[in-house]
């Protein structure tokens, strides 16, 4: 076995996601050195993903041959220099993050036992949390360091909606879709939304995407949701419970209590979160602007795990391997088979059917400014901002789209090249630059 | 038969059997009883035993048996923060539940003293006990995390702020119903206040004190449970809640006879304590 | 005239307008044992309470070897009715307690070595570390008794201490506490509604009327030689009459002369009277 952990090197042996230095003689390789090896190892990863072939490649072709031909496609050399702001001090290296036990955490949760947080020379306990309300209590009493939070909620805490104001910040959106409209079995018949009049429904928190999307699919059928259904506050892990002792009709929620629901014989998948709107952001990795200011390397190792363990999430391949790792009574607890198939896109969905959705969940950690527009015009859209607000600027200072770039095109992902987009939600498209009048548009809302 | 009756094993010979014939009356019910459909076996292998054989979500006292017996063959176990065996979890509760029972011994026991020997200290406090008694500690708990903003010290702040009660009411009434005559035994001996107070009003009280301080175990003990299951990290009640994520009821169960059993020996150990200090004429 | 060693200065006792008692004066000479005599609601027990300094006279003062006394003192012990004691200690416990306020620089080894000694007086030796609920009522009524000589009182008050025991006890107990106090060795003061026993024990024995409005009607000078052996006593000259007297006054004089004062009463100059000497004429009685 070589001792020089050159990455280029096809007799070295690579096998568990090791970027040099876990079993070679760290110290031979001096500062800009090592840097330039990560680099180009990200890289070449992300060009050849699998071991077994990047071996293949590099013996036939040669070492200098990729490395030229990399470069053509990939500025090496300017990644460098941007990884050369990597952290040369962590003012924190041990570090509390809260999570809820549910699939959107996943990058969070996986970067523990799958070593991302080590790879950053960070020691990261993640603490499962029992509730939406918790996560915030200690995330703004500082008792963790940065959250698994729903994307809403860091917004909310910045504009001091429910809660005192304090400035929170979304370096990273942990996951898109991945949610669901589950019904119990006895609605079976009742699939029609417009007749769901006077039914009941369970939504995560208040300011969560699940209640925004489940508020919107209903107005789109004609139903007030205010109104004509009620929409109760559950935690993820009580939902299923609720759903079988008959105190909700349906709900809402994330995965993989979706799947429980199933699995356990209560109720079936109506539509996926996908359907209603493909790509809508849900769960963000979050923390305080107090933090992110006073530990700016510890930040940056931290952003840097976290955006790393999304992309290899975001990789079909590797799903199987995430829901093993996370399935455990340590996080999330839940049968492996159950958070398999919420994380696959393979899935039993209550009527008999097997549906292969591969998208059903992603990973994409880009913090788009449009998804922060767009959750305030549905905050102003239901009555819980009262007043004006000024969509972009708390959209930008909120979301990092920027630095997600940079720490993304330094992890050889691909990152887009604006901050926001226009999508399309139900078959209407949404233009950030004009959130007034797609407020105006909807006939239900409450301002 | 009369003599079993009043032997010393009558009392618990009863009660095994009565427990022999409720576990059984619980096995007997909970056998396996839902409709199943057929299920296309590929699909069956993505479903639930609840879903594909029709095996009550209820456990049968045996399964719960299965658990206790891998619970406490390994009770200390650390798999990571989330999960710990039930031994460490029942430790993290008990002493969380020592720190705020001891910390609200500490002001209801002195506090019930001057109300008991006050009067009018206890005219003027008694409002402010009914008020604030029956609140529960589901109610205190975010006012806690909210003003003291650390879960751990918001847990033993509802503790303490629960179980105060019993102590307080009880002290003040026992020193309040020490008897007039050895209070004039005292007068008449010229004993200082003081001396007065710790060795006659205290010995006298002392039997209902103890009395305040076993319901008040009792509750602190029940506090914890739902302050933890609220709060989470740690402890036996996050231990049930962590089960409940996962609607692991032979688990939950097996958490309620911990709590259950648990709950019975904090019991035992003070009216063992109590025992040394109580009198009879 | 002389100041007794005890004096007791026209106390009275109101609750509201209405008086239990007003204008009681009499004394109590050193060694002496002054029974008071009277029936339920003529203010006996408020009367002891009153020199036990557990409560204070609405009227009046009180003064002990020439001074003026209020409150209460280790000097003036008391036994109760019923006893009393703390049933967290045991019999040696209770006296060593009352030693240790008395004396509170002994060595734990001297109160002890006391407290022996003056359950060994009653007679409880063996009984010394049993707790009051082991004891039977008379066991316990000696331990009131040791732990209030055991302060060697200059003033030693008894609360009807007989009443709650029965009668075979109690008779014991009266030839014992004749025994240990009697015949000058302790100035004592007791309340009863025992005829026989006051004979037994007192030197004098006051006579209260009824209540309310009650007042100190006749002193009555008990002139039974000592040593007093309850056996024989009934057979001494003079008994009958002593006993006929007092009888006579509870049954009958004690309402007729309640509420207004005979013409020549004064409160000062309470009447003496001597029936056991039927020779002696009762010079203050009025006619």
């Amino acid at each position: 076995m070589t001792l020089s952990c050159d990455p280029f090197d096809p007799m070295a042996s690579h096998a568990s996601g090791c970027t040099c230095g876990a079993h070679g003689p760290a110290s031979r390789l001096e500062g800009e050195q090592r840097l330039g090896e990560i680099v180009r190892t990200a890289v070449l990863r992300a060009a050849f993903p699998q071991a077994a072939a990047r071996r293949a490649v590099l013996k036939s072709v040669g070492a200098a041959t990729i490395a030229a031909a990399l470069e053509q496609f990939f500025p090496i050399g300017t990644a460098t220099a941007l990884a050369q702001e990597a952290p040369k001090a962590i003012e924190k290296p041990n570090l509390k993050i809260g999570f809820i036990p549910i699939t959107c955490a996943s990058p969070i949760i996986m970067a523990q036992p799958m070593g991302f947080y080590q790879k950053y020379g960070l020691n990261v306990e993640v603490i499962k949390t029992a509730g939406w309300a918790i996560v915030r209590d200690k995330s703004m009493n500082h008792e963790y360091d940065a959250s698994h939070m729903l994307s809403p909620m860091p917004i909310a805490i910045s504009l001091g909606l429910g809660s005192v104001q304090q400035d929170w910040q979304i370096p990273a959106i942990e996951n898109i879709n991945g949610q669901a409209i589950v019904l119990a079995m006895k609605h079976k018949d009742r699939r029609d939304p417009k007749s769901w009049k006077g039914m009941r429904f369970g939504s995560p928190f208040d300011f969560s995407m699940h209640n925004y999307l489940l508020r919107y699919y209903l107005a789109e059928a004609g139903i007030d949701p205010d109104t004509d259904v009620s929409i109760r506050v559950i935690p993820p892990p009580e939902m299923v419970a609720n759903l079988r002792a008959d105190n909700i009709d349906g709900f809402l929620g994330p995965d993989p209590v979706n799947q429980r629901a199933v699995f356990d014989g209560i109720g079936f998948i109506h539509i996926l979160s996908r359907d209603i709107w493909d790509g809508h952001p849900c769960c963000s990795f979050s923390a305080s602007k107090q933090f992110i200011t006073e530990n700016p390397n510890t930040f940056l190792a931290l952003s840097r795990a976290i955006i790393d363990a999304t992309g290899y999430a975001n990789k079909a391949e590797n799903r199987k391997e995430i829901a093993d790792t996370i399935a455990p009574a340590n996080y999330l607890n839940q049968p492996p088979i159950v958070v398999e198939q919420a994380l696959t896109g393979t899935f039993a969905d209550g009527l008999g059917n097997i549906i292969k959705q591969p998208q059903r969940a992603g990973f994409d950690p880009f913090p788009w400014e449009s998804f922060g527009v767009w959750i305030l015009t549905q905050m102003k859209r239901w009555g819980q901002i009262k007043g004006d607000v000024d969509y972009a600027t708390v959209a930008r200072s909120v979301l990092l789209a920027t630095d997600a770039r940079k720490q993304m095109e330094a992890l050889g992902l691909a990152a887009p090249t604006s901050n926001t987009k226009s999508f399309v939600v139900m078959g209407k498209t949404f233009d950030p630059a004009k959130p007034e009048d797609y407020l105006a548009s909807f006939p239900i809302r409450r301002s | 038969m009369g003599g079993f009756a009043r032997s010393r094993w009558a009392a618990p010979f009863l009660s095994l059997a009565l427990l022999v014939a409720l576990l059984s009356c619980w096995q007997l019910a909970v056998r396996d009883t839902a409709p199943t459909t057929r299920m296309d076996p590929e699909y069956a292998a993505l479903m639930g035993a609840t879903a594909t054989t029709g095996k009550s979500a209820i456990p049968t006292p045996v399964d719960v048996g299965r658990r206790l017996v891998a619970a406490i063959s390994d009770p200390f176990y650390d798999k990571g923060p989330n999960d710990k065996g039930v031994g460490t979890q029942l430790a993290f509760s008990l002493a969380r539940v020592l720190l705020g029972f001891g910390l609200a011994a500490i002001v209801a026991i002195p506090a019930g003293f001057l109300i008991g020997m006050s009067p009018l200290a206890g005219a003027t406090l008694n409002p402010f006990i009914q008020v604030l008694k029956p609140v529960s500690p589901l109610a205190w708990m975010p006012l806690a995390l909210y003003t003291i903003k650390d879960s751990s010290q918001s847990a033993i702040f509802v503790i303490f702020i629960c179980s105060i009660w019993p102590m307080l009411v009880n002290t003040a009434f026992g020193v309040a119903g020490v008897r007039r005559e050895w209070l004039n035994v005292a007068c008449t001996l010229e004993v200082s206040p003081w001396r007065r107070a710790i060795f006659v009003i205290l010995p006298a009280a002392a039997p209902t004190i103890f009395t305040g301080m076993r319901i008040s175990v009792g509750i602190a003990w029940l506090v914890i449970v739902a302050a933890e299951m609220l709060v989470g990290g740690t402890g036996i009640g996050y231990f049930v809640w962590n089960q409940w994520n996962n609607l692991s009821l032979a688990d939950i169960l097996l958490g309620i006879l911990l709590i259950g059993l648990v709950g019975m020996a904090l019991d035992r150990l003070l009216g063992w304590a109590a025992s040394a200090f109580t009198w009879r004429e | 005239m002389t100041h007794p060693y005890l004096s007791v200065e026209g106390i009275a006792r109101r609750y509201g307008a209405r008086a239990v008692f007003r204008n009681l004066w009499f004394g109590v000479e050193r060694g002496e044992f002054v029974c008071l005599i009277g029936h339920s609601g003529c203010g006996k027990t408020t009367i002891l309470n009153i020199l036990a300094g557990l409560e204070a006279p609405d009227d009046g003062a009180l003064v002990m070897d020439g001074h003026e006394i209020s409150g209460p003192s280790l000097d003036r012990a008391v036994i109760f009715q019923s006893h009393a004691l703390y049933p967290w200690l045991s019999a040696l416990g209770n006296v060593a307690f009352a030693l240790k306020s008395r004396h509170p620089r002994w060595s734990k080894a001297q109160i002890e070595a006391r407290a022996r000694q003056a359950l060994d007086l009653v007679g409880l030796k063996d009984a010394a570390h049993q707790k009051p609920c082991e004891l039977s009522g008379g066991m316990k009524q000696r331990v009131g008794i040791a732990r209030a000589l055991s302060l060697e009182p200059a003033l030693l008050l008894m609360d009807e201490p007989f009443s709650a025991l029965d009668a075979l006890t109690r008779g014991t107990l009266q030839d014992e506490v004749g025994g240990l106090v009697g015949g000058g060795k302790q100035t004592a003061f007791m309340i009863t509604h025992d005829v026989d026993e006051a004979i037994l024990l007192a030197d004098r024995i006051l006579l209260m009327t009824n209540g309310p409005d009650a007042y100190l009607a006749e002193i009555v000078i008990n002139t039974l030689p000592r040593p007093r052996d309850r056996a024989n006593l009934h057979r001494q000259p003079g008994y009958y009459a002593l006993r006929n007297h007092i009888v006579d006054f509870l049954v009958t004089r004690s309402r007729v002369l309640a509420g207004e004062r005979p013409v020549h009463w004064t409160g000062r100059d309470v009447p003496e009277v001597i029936p056991a000497a039927p020779t002696k004429t009762l010079e203050t009685l009025g006619t």
